[in-house]
């Protein structure tokens, strides 16, 4: 390996484990509001700043690696892919923490029955979903599998899309659910954010790995294929 | 690494250094006593009497060796003419065309010339040329001039060699026609080393006295006819040497000392036209 | 007017048996900067050298095909006239050792014996020295010998001295390859003034040189014209597999 692939896979390795943090942040998240636990909510708030001085670090080292390889080609492009990703998955780490923060900040446990009935649950997962199947995609320089986000992306859309009606729905049944229904409203409107972020993700993917994939023989058709 | 040693071995070191330069200086030694010895025997023959007149008959003082003078400018100036275009010529073919077949034959020709003894050049020429017009000046030259060549080429083509290509190819670059690119900018950029050249043969050929003794045979008279016997420079020292008459040992001694001393002046303007007019590539 | 300057047909060359070009096919057009690049050996240089016919140069060298400078064959035209209507510059600076910055400029009249009065070539040189941004650093000591100038300024002389006989296109051999790096930004940043006057064709082993002074990009490998597109495309996203392990630097 050049040592420019070796930095490259470092970049790539880095990016890999802040994603596993972020993932967890959520799923951390997620614990707090269902179990109501402040606890792990301010761990979740702690955690942000991991996540922030990864975001630094990659930062770094890919201004490093510009520098000092000036990369081209694919491994431009992975690099670029690799800035916004970054810059994405931080903004994920934040949603995480807003949504810590709400446990922190809310006086009562939010009732399970509201989450099921607004989606905020279904849709949760399929967040945590989504965003794992980028990095696996990401890890797999998996372009069908990045597509087929943009599809799932529309259940979260669906659920967004319908939460004013949901809640109000809530609030109709229970007056008394008025401040949790608008914490859950809060919280839908910042998993569609996770939504997007992936989808922004995805498209990042897709860019610096159809690079690889690339058109062949444009136009003699002499040219013959190596591998 | 052992270090142990070191001492022994730095010692080793400019032991080895120390008997290098000691032959280096010694090899300057015969050429300081030749030198010495010329000088203190043939200074005192060296007048303008001695520089302009023929030789004397035995008995009779003074004499000169006028004859030998303008024979041997006589004799190396037609050889040179004769030798300097066919050997600037095959050594820029040589420089030029390392590798055909012909430059190898050719190449090997010049070691092998370079390398037969003066006399066989002066007994082919003999036959040659001696037994058709005669003892001559012009048989002489000829035989300087074959003497002169295996110099002159090797000179030319070494000097041209050393140019680097990419001169060349500036040239041609730019349209210029082959010969003018030989004739406009590999031959003036190698003139230092050409002219260079031209002097050593031209010193080399000065003292050859073995081509010259049935060649151009010799002559007590001062004579600038190329068909007639000719005197020169070498042979008059050798004739006068090995005659039993002091006198005439005194003017061998005086001819030793000027063809020194032309040999010496001729290798030292070859040094300063070679650090002069060096090109710098 | 014909955009097109130079334009090879399957053109070939080779070096006796040895087949160092094979079936080019190429169309470069009038002011564009091009670069040629690819590993040792690709038989780039090669291609440089069969387009003012230099490479048939070297003992056992033979040619193919057809390379069109203005739609004339450039196999069938007089050598001499071809090579006066393209400048070459070398990887080595080689002004002529023996001639003044003066003369090297006006070299290619001098050498071919072209008459020109002292005026001409006054305007000339200055001219020609001006082009290559080398006249305010030498003009004046004009008579001194080039090979006293630095290696970057050898290497504009000899750009002048392929301007001075009005080219329409500069063949550039790895021009910065003996340089250091402040004369080859110095010669780098020529390109682009010379662009608006002339078609420049630049070999180079610098994948950086490449990417920083050309319109264009071709890319040879084993003697085959591999790619040729845009340069800003081939550095972001090559559309051949070899291309691009070249310039990532992935090559075997």
């Amino acid at each position: 390996m050049t040592p420019l692939e070796l930095e490259i896979e470092q970049v790539k390795s880095e990016l890999v484990s802040m994603w596993m943090l972020v993932q967890s942040q959520l799923n951390k998240a997620k614990e707090a509001i269902t179990l109501y636990d402040k606890d792990v909510a301010h761990e979740v708030l702690v955690k942000e700043k991991r996540v922030n001085s990864f975001e630094l670090k990659i930062d770094r080292d890919c201004e490093n690696v510009f520098a000092l390889y000036c990369p081209v080609a694919v491994d431009l492009r992975f690099l670029l892919a690799a800035l916004k990703i970054n810059t994405n998955l931080e903004r994920i780490g934040d949603i995480a923490s807003g949504i810590a923060q709400y446990v922190v900040d809310s006086p009562a446990n939010f009732d399970m029955a509201a989450m099921e009935s607004t989606g905020l649950l279904r849709m949760y997962d399929e967040a945590i979903n989504i965003l794992a199947d980028t990095r696996i995609a990401f890890e797999n320089e998996d372009t069908v599998l990045a597509r087929s986000i943009f599809k799932r992306d529309d259940v979260l859309d669906d659920i967004n899309d319908n939460s004013p009606n949901t809640v109000a729905e809530v609030i109709k049944k229970d007056a008394g659910l008025l401040p949790e229904a608008l914490y859950i409203l809060s919280i839908i409107r910042k998993l569609e954010r996770v939504g997007d972020q992936s989808k922004n993700i995805a498209e990042e993917i897709i860019f610096y790995v159809e690079a690889k994939i690339l058109k062949h023989a444009k136009s003699s058709g002499k040219l013959t294929e190596e591998d | 690494m052992n270090l142990s040693n070191a001492g022994y071995r730095n010692s080793k070191s400019i032991l080895f250094q120390s008997v290098i330069v000691f032959f280096a200086f010694l090899i300057t030694i015969p050429l300081i006593i030749v030198l010495l010895y010329i000088i203190e025997k043939g200074v005192l023959q060296v007048n303008w009497h001695f520089l302009t007149n023929v030789p004397k008959p035995v008995g009779e003082k003074g004499g000169g060796i006028v004859n030998a003078l303008v024979g041997s400018a006589i004799m190396v100036g037609v050889a040179s003419v004769m030798a300097l275009p066919i050997g600037i010529l095959a050594g820029i073919y040589l420089s030029e065309n390392s590798k055909s077949k012909l430059a190898y034959y050719s190449g090997l020709c010049v070691d092998i010339l370079q390398g037969v003894p003066s006399i066989v050049i002066g007994i082919v020429i003999y036959y040659w040329v001696v037994l058709t017009i005669g003892y001559s000046g012009l048989a002489g030259s000829v035989a300087l001039g074959i003497m002169m060549l295996p110099i002159v080429i090797r000179s030319t083509e070494q000097t041209l060699r050393l140019l680097p290509p990419s001169l060349k190819e500036a040239a041609l670059s730019l349209g210029v026609p082959y010969h003018r690119v030989i004739l406009k900018v590999i031959v003036p950029c190698g003139f230092a080393g050409i002219l260079s050249g031209i002097m050593l043969s031209i010193a080399r050929i000065i003292g050859e006295t073995a081509p010259l003794l049935f060649t151009a045979l010799g002559n007590s008279f001062l004579s600038t006819n190329l068909l007639k016997p000719m005197e020169s420079l070498p042979h008059v020292i050798y004739y006068y040497a090995t005659s039993p008459y002091d006198d005439w040992h005194d003017l061998a001694w005086g001819a030793s000392f000027i063809l020194l001393m032309f040999v010496l002046l001729l290798n030292i303007i070859t040094k300063v036209i070679t650090r002069k007019w060096k090109i710098q590539l | 007017m014909e955009n097109t300057i130079v334009k090879a047909e399957n053109y070939n060359a080779w070096f006796g048996d040895n087949h160092v070009v094979k079936d080019v096919n190429i169309s470069i057009n009038r002011n564009e900067v091009i670069a040629v690049m690819g590993p040792s050996g690709c038989g780039k240089t090669t291609f440089l050298r069969g387009i003012n016919r230099m490479h048939e140069l070297i003992p056992g060298a033979t040619a193919k095909g057809k390379i069109l400078l203005d739609s004339q064959n450039v196999l069938d035209m007089n050598v001499i006239y071809v090579r006066a209507k393209i400048g070459m510059v070398f990887q080595r600076p080689n002004p002529f050792p023996n001639l003044s910055i003066y003369e090297n400029v006006v070299a290619g009249y001098l050498l071919n014996g072209i008459k020109v009065s002292k005026a001409d070539k006054d305007v000339i040189v200055e001219k020609s020295l001006t082009s290559s941004a080398l006249w305010n650093e030498v003009k004046d000591s004009l008579h001194k010998k080039g090979t006293f100038l630095s290696g970057g300024q050898q290497q504009r002389l000899c750009i002048a001295r392929a301007i001075a006989m009005e080219p329409e296109l500069i063949l550039f051999d790895e021009p910065t390859s003996a340089l250091d790096p402040i004369s080859t930004s110095s010669v780098e940043a020529l390109f682009h003034e010379l662009k608006t006057k002339y078609t420049l064709i630049i070999v180079t082993h610098n994948m950086q040189q490449a990417a920083r002074v050309s319109d264009r990009t071709a890319f040879f490998y084993m003697g085959e014209l591999v790619e040729f597109d845009d340069t800003k495309q081939m550095f972001t996203a090559p559309a051949d597999q070899r291309t691009q392990n070249y310039i990532t630097g992935r090559f075997s």
